[in-house]
Order: structure tokens, then C-alpha cells, then sequence
């Protein structure tokens, strides 16, 4: 056996049994879908199949339930374990979070937390689905639908860029196809085609800016990227002079911000969004936002911290100033857009783009901020909150369409007379989605403001104030196209050659869910803000302790940027296995390089929080050592 | 050996062919044709993987000796999913225009 692999240690596909769950309830839809296909109509086998995806989702979420509470229950134990696990897997469970399968996915709370969050939203967006025959393909489509969220839930758990492309690309590809699905009307193809080139042409520019990082850095994986960055020296130079390194973090960039759709990269977002079925819709503004946020501040927060702001200046070499006016950019235009849209979903659109540029604000915030834990929190508490806002808005769109062929804000005049719970419900919408309290917008744009506020460094003061008063005053303008929405409700006689029927209980119960999640959460918003910040903490502070024996890190001379003079160094891979003492003269020297990084970026103010939570991932390097003791 | 071709020539060469692909994705209009680039740059970037792999010094302790190239395998997987979902997309298209000319793909405004 290479003595310089690790064995993967087989009990770390427990922590996989949701995604498991799911992946085969996708085969199982399918299979289903065949053997149904003879025999029952199309909207029977709507009905059928749909309730068939829901039994599965029901089940990933015991999964994914059962295995935050089997992991409460294991490290709860001082003495003794629960009776019914076995001793290898109670002390397996008992170990804090950190990474498994050799350091490539995260197991802890944040994505315990985010998986039941995907599953959840999977929930609403199949439920919806059943609400009308948009396609023939069902076993098709409910299948897609579920493997785009196991591509979201691995990507939330990715710790590592070779995984964080491929769940990017699992998710992406599924989304693509599901945009294409409505097969009698022209805009789902094309909404499809313009989503899959604007997304393989930026899949392949954050292609190539992760090759120029692996290049730089020599390792895939985030904390050893955050370590050889921090270092001084080869890839620790800064992003001053760096060419290479600025090519790969705005190549990077560029990817992510077709994800998030930020401005300049958005332009597919509302021809994708309006030409996709509603549900699909829902998933992609939701589901897949979510995700992408998370796999950003990863990325970003965690591996690329050391380029955010190293220097003193305003926008100094670092991603601090590029975040910043990109985010200015893309709230300003996503909300002047959205004021002269006619189209529902279109409209939509154009404010999920302004909302990322608001979430971007809370990342540029957690990047200088020392509380940056809680400011990464507070984005995830955002997101959670628009994104179930976001289920409830796509639902009223799927009823337009069902019953009125079209989605135009126009036809949604009289819903308040004629369904005045569903209208009051749809109210709560648009006014946590302004941010109006006392619903929880308000409370998640307050949240992330006052972290972008609440930091210490004097040189990016004004970078965020001044994003912040931008955004306080686009939350402004944005009052005026949701209000639009309410107009049409409240004050329009209903018009129009068809009526909307009424609505039933698939569209009824997202919208409800939605207007109930911004009500309570509004009115209690403080646990959902702690769970969300306690679970950014490992988000941005993963290292390999807990599971994963060790973390690959470069080794001591880093690559240099590129420079026309310099070859590179003689490369001899042949003799790249080192014998087992230089393994320990590597893993000497890795641990010394981790606590000089973790010893210095406590010492700078733009660092990790020091609070209680933080202790964690101090032990981590402790047991770290412990276990690779004992693996010699 | 590794020391015959200089690093630089297989980064040149691969963002030259980057930007290839690129020019070919906002220039052309046939939609195929828009597909071809992009795996023109998928490529690119593959190759650069590679060239890392092979002029980086010693792989990391735990990492496995072959890094870059098992990435370069995946991604060559992924892309020949994409080339698979796009060529369904395209012929969507083309049935309901007529046409597989990009520009044409219009039918939304705003």
C-alpha cells in the first residue's frame, strides 16, 4: 500500500445518507415512471410520481434529521454512548465536525443544517410541481429535480475544488435540462439554451481560474490554499504584482457570479428564469443560490482570505474592491431593471439579482470584519429567509400560468377579492421581500447591515458604509416594484378572459409556508440568526481535524508567479513518495506552517472570531497530531 | 525529460487557446459551432491542469501522485456530459425555429 495514502475510512458515508437517500430516490422515480407509463395518464402519473418523489424526500429528511440528532446524542455522552450504535460508530460520531472522506466534504453542523434546508426546499418545489402538467416526462423530471439538489447539498459540503466543480457541474447540468422541460412553449427552449451557454462558457472560465490557483498553490483543498497563501514567500506574495494569482481569483469570480447572477455576469438570469417552469424556477432562485453562496464564501472566505485585503489602501490589490463594486453594480441595476418589467416572473428575476448584490454586501463585510463568522451568519440567515419568500412568489407565477396561459403582473388584478387569505399571504411576501418589519426581510437586511457596519479596520470604512447606504437606499426603490404587485391585487378589477381558479393545495401550502416563515421569523428571528452563525464558524474554519487523518498542504517551496525569465523548478515525480521519515519532516514542517498561519491571522484584525466556537478548530490541529501519532 | 519544454510555453499555449475559445463562443452564430468553443476551452484548461501537474515539484504528503491528471479526467467527464445536454438543448431549439442560428433565439424581450 502508498504509504503516502491515507485509507478512507468507510463509516464517513453515514454522514452521506441523505445524498444517498436522494440519489437512489431518483432511480427509483424513474423506474417508477416506466413501469407507470402504459397504464396511467399523464396527470395521473403527475399525481402518482410526485407523491412518490415526496415519500423520498420525507425520507432523506428522517436521514438527514436522524443524523444531526445521532451526532448531538454522541457527543453529548460524557460516559456511556446510546445503547443501539455500535462502539466504532458511537466513537466515530463523537468526534467534533471537520472533514471526511480525506478531506474533501465537510460533516458538521453547517452541513447538517443546510442539507435539512435543501431538502426542505426540494419538498416545496416537488410539491408545486404537481400543481399542473407542464411536461410528459415526470419520472424524468422529479428525478432531475432531486439529483439537482444532491449536487447542491455536496456542493454546501465541499471543502475542496475538484469536488466543488463536479457538484457545481452536477447541479448546474440538472438545472439546465429541468429550464428546458415545458415542451409546448418556445421560451422554455430557448430559456434552457441561453442558461446552458451562459453557464458552460462561465463553467469553463472558472475552470481555468481553478487550474491557475492549483497551479499557484500546488493543492486542491481550501485550507491547504488558505495556509501556502498565508505563507510567506512563492504563493504568499500577495496579490501585489501577481498576475497569475489576480487572473485566477477574477476568473474564479467570474464563475461564481453566473451562479449568484451578479452583475455583469446576470444576463441569463431573467430569459432563464421567465422561460423555465415555475417550480424549476424556484428551485434555480432558491435552492441553487443557496448553494452557490455557500460554495463563494468558501471559497473566497475561507481559501482565498489571505488575497481579500492585504494591503492598506481603499481597494487595494485583494478581492475586497472588486466584491464591493460588483456588488454596488449589481444591486443598483438589479432593482432599476426590475421597475419596468411587465412579466412576473421576468420582474422576479431582476430582483433575485439585486438581492445578490445585497447578500455580496455581507460577504465583503465578512471578509474584513473580526466578527466573520457572524457576518457569514447573517448572509446565510438572509438567504434562508429570501429563499423561502422565493418558493411562495413562484408558486403564485406557477397559478398564474396554470390558469391564465400567462404571468404578467397585469394578471393578478382582483386576487384580493377573490382569494383574500391567499392575497394577505402573498402581502407578506412582497413586504418581507422589501424588507418591511416586522417580517424577517427586514430583520436579514438588518442583520448583514449591521455587520458590514460593526468592523474595526479604518481603511474599509467607507468602502462599506458606502455600500451600505447603496443598498439601503435600493431597498428603497425595490418597495416600488413589489408594491406594483400589491396594486394589481388590491386596487385593479380583475380583467382578462380567464379567471384564475381556484387555487388548491399545491400552490396554496408553498405560499402559506412562505408567508409563515417570514412571519415567524420576523417576530423570532434570534434562534434561526444563531444556528446560522454558529454554523458559519466551521463553514469558514474547517481544517481536517475530526475525521480525516490528514490534509494535504504544499509542499515548502511554493510555485512562483509567473515571471517570463524563470523556468520552473526541475520537477522530478518520480521520486514525488517520500520515504516515511521525510513524511514526518512534512508533516513537522505542515504543522508549524498551520500554526504560524493560524498564530498570524489571529494576530490581524481581518481575521477568524475568538470567541468560544473558535476554540474548536484549535483542538483540531491538537487531535490532528494526536491521530497521526498514532497512524505511526 | 520535464526540463526540455519550459513551463510557459503550455500556459501561453493554453490561454491562447482559452482566448480562442472565448472569441469563438461570442462570435459565432451557429449554435453547434458556439458548443465547439466551448469545449475548445474546457480544453485550455485541462491542459493547464496537466502542465502543473507535471513541472510542480513534489505532491503533497496524503494527496496521491496524481492530482492534477485526475482532475483533468473529471473534467473531461463533466465536459462530455455538457456536450451531451447541450446537443438535446440545441435540437429543442432548432425544432421550434427552424434554425440553429443563435441570434435567432429571441422570443423574449426586456
Amino acid at each position: 500500500m502508498d504509504p503516502n495514502l491515507s485509507n478512507v475510512d468507510f463509516r464517513d458515508f453515514w454522514h452521506l445518507a441523505p445524498a444517498i437517500v436522494l440519489s437512489v430516490w431518483g432511480l427509483v422515480v424513474l423506474l417508477a415512471d416506466l413501469a407507470l407509463a402504459g397504464r396511467m395518464s399523464a396527470p395521473a402519473r403527475r399525481r402518482a410520481i410526485g407523491w412518490l418523489t415526496l415519500a423520498g424526500v420525507a425520507l432523506a429528511l428522517l436521514a438527514a434529521a436522524g443524523l444531526m440528532q445521532v451526532q448531538q446524542l454522541a457527543q453529548a455522552e460524557t460516559q456511556g454512548t446510546p445503547g443501539w450504535l455500535s462502539p466504532s460508530l458511537a466513537e466515530y460520531f463523537s468526534r467534533p465536525g471537520g472533514s471526511i472522506f480525506l478531506g474533501t466534504l465537510s460533516a458538521d453542523l453547517q452541513t447538517g443544517v443546510l442539507n435539512v434546508l435543501f431538502i426542505l426546499m426540494l419538498g416545496l418545489v416537488v410539491w408545486l410541481s404537481m400543481a399542473w402538467s407542464f411536461t410528459e416526462d415526470w419520472g424524468e423530471y422529479f428525478a432531475l429535480v432531486t439529483w439537482a439538489t444532491v449536487g447542491m447539498m455536496l456542493l454546501a459540503a465541499s471543502e475542496e475544488l475538484v469536488t466543488l466543480f463536479l457538484t457545481l457541474e452536477t447541479m448546474t447540468i440538472c438545472l439546465y435540462l429541468t429550464t428546458a422541460f415545458e415542451k409546448t412553449r418556445r421560451r422554455s427552449a430557448e430559456g434552457g439554451l441561453k442558461y446552458f451557454v451562459y453557464g458552460s462558457v462561465s463553467s469553463a472560465l472558472f475552470l481555468f481560474g481553478l487550474s491557475l490557483l492549483y497551479g499557484l498553490t500546488g493543492t486542491t483543498q481550501f485550507e491547504a490554499i488558505r495556509t501556502a497563501l498565508a505563507s510567506t514567500g512563492g504563493a504568499g506574495t500577495g496579490l501585489s504584482g501577481n498576475v497569475a494569482g489576480a487572473t485566477a481569483l477574477l476568473l474564479m469570480l467570474v464563475g461564481f457570479g453566473f451562479k449568484i447572477a451578479a452583475v455583469p455576469f446576470h444576463q441569463w438570469a431573467p430569459d432563464a428564469y421567465e422561460g423555465a417552469p415555475a417550480p424549476v424556477t424556484a428551485l434555480i432562485a432558491t435552492g441553487s443560490k443557496l448553494a452557490s453562496f455557500v460554495a463563494l464564501m468558501k471559497v473566497f472566505l475561507h481559501a482565498l482570505q489571505p488575497w481579500s485585503h492585504p494591503s492598506n489602501e481603499l481597494l487595494g490589490p485583494g478581492w475586497l474592491g472588486v466584491i464591493a463594486i460588483v456588488s454596488a453594480v449589481t444591486m443598483t441595476y438589479g432593482n432599476f431593471a426590475a421597475l419596468a418589467q411587465r412579466n412576473f416572473k421576468r420582474m422576479l428575476a431582476y430582483s433575485s439579482i439585486a438581492n445578490a448584490g445585497y447578500m455580496l454586501v455581507g460577504v465583503a463585510a465578512a471578509s474584513v470584519s473580526t466578527r466573520g463568522a457572524e457576518a457569514a451568519g447573517s448572509v446565510l440567515f438572509y438567504l434562508v429567509v429570501y429563499a423561502f419568500a422565493n418558493i411562495g412568489a413562484f408558486a403564485v407565477a406557477a397559478w398564474l400560468v396554470r390558469d391564465k396561459k400567462t404571468d404578467d403582473i397585469d394578471d393578478l388584478n382582483g386576487l384580493g377579492m377573490q382569494s383574500p387569505l391567499l392575497a394577505v399571504c402573498i402581502l407578506v411576501l412582497m413586504l418581507s421581500l422589501i424588507g418591511i418589519p416586522p417580517f424577517a426581510g427586514f430583520f436579514g437586511k438588518l442583520y448583514m447591515f449591521m455587520e458590514a457596519l460593526n468592523q474595526q479596520r479604518a481603511e474599509t470604512r467607507l468602502t462599506l458604509m458606502g455600500l451600505v447606504a447603496l443598498g439601503l437606499m435600493n431597498s428603497v426603490v425595490s418597495a416600488f416594484y413589489y408594491v406594483r404587485v400589491l396594486k394589481a391585487m388590491f386596487f385593479r378589477e380583475p380583467g382578462g378572459s380567464r379567471r384564475l381558479g381556484l387555487a388548491g393545495r399545491s400552490i396554496e401550502i408553498p405560499i402559506a409556508i412562505g408567508a409563515l416563515v417570514a412571519i415567524f421569523f420576523g417576530i423570532f428571528p434570534g434562534p434561526l440568526i444563531s444556528v446560522m452563525q454558529a454554523a458559519a464558524v466551521p463553514m469558514l474554519t474547517t481544517s481536517s481535524g475530526g475525521f480525516a487523518a490528514t490534509v494535504s498542504a504544499p509542499s515548502g517551496t511554493g510555485y512562483a508567479p509567473l515571471l517570463p525569465a524563470k523556468t520552473a523548478a526541475p520537477a522530478s515525480p518520480k521520486s514525488a513518495r517520500p520515504e516515511p521519515e521525510q513524511a514526518k519532516r512534512y508533516e513537522a514542517r505542515m504543522k508549524e506552517a498551520q500554526a504560524k498561519a493560524s498564530a498570524s491571522a489571529s494576530a490581524s484584525p481581518g481575521a477568524q472570531p475568538k470567541n468560544a466556537p473558535a476554540a474548536q478548530p484549535k483542538n483540531a490541529p491538537a487531535k490532528k497530531a494526536e491521530a497521526q501519532e498514532k497512524d505511526q | 525529460m520535464a526540463s526540455d519544454i519550459p513551463l510557459n510555453w503550455f500556459l501561453y499555449f493554453a490561454a491562447a487557446s482559452f482566448s480562442i475559445g472565448l472569441v469563438g463562443v461570442l462570435v459565432r452564430r451557429n449554435a453547434i459551432a458556439v458548443l465547439m468553443a466551448i469545449e475548445i476551452m474546457l480544453n485550455a484548461a485541462n491542459v493547464n491542469l496537466v502542465a502543473f501537474w507535471r513541472y510542480y515539484g513534489n505532491p503533497p504528503p496524503g494527496a496521491g501522485p496524481l492530482p492534477g491528471v485526475i482532475l483533468a479526467l473529471f473534467v473531461i467527464t463533466v465536459a462530455a456530459a455538457e456536450v451531451a445536454v447541450g446537443i438535446g438543448m440545441i435540437l429543442l431549439c432548432y425544432r421550434r425555429w427552424h434554425a440553429a442560428d443563435v441570434d435567432r433565439y429571441d422570443s423574449m424581450s426586456g
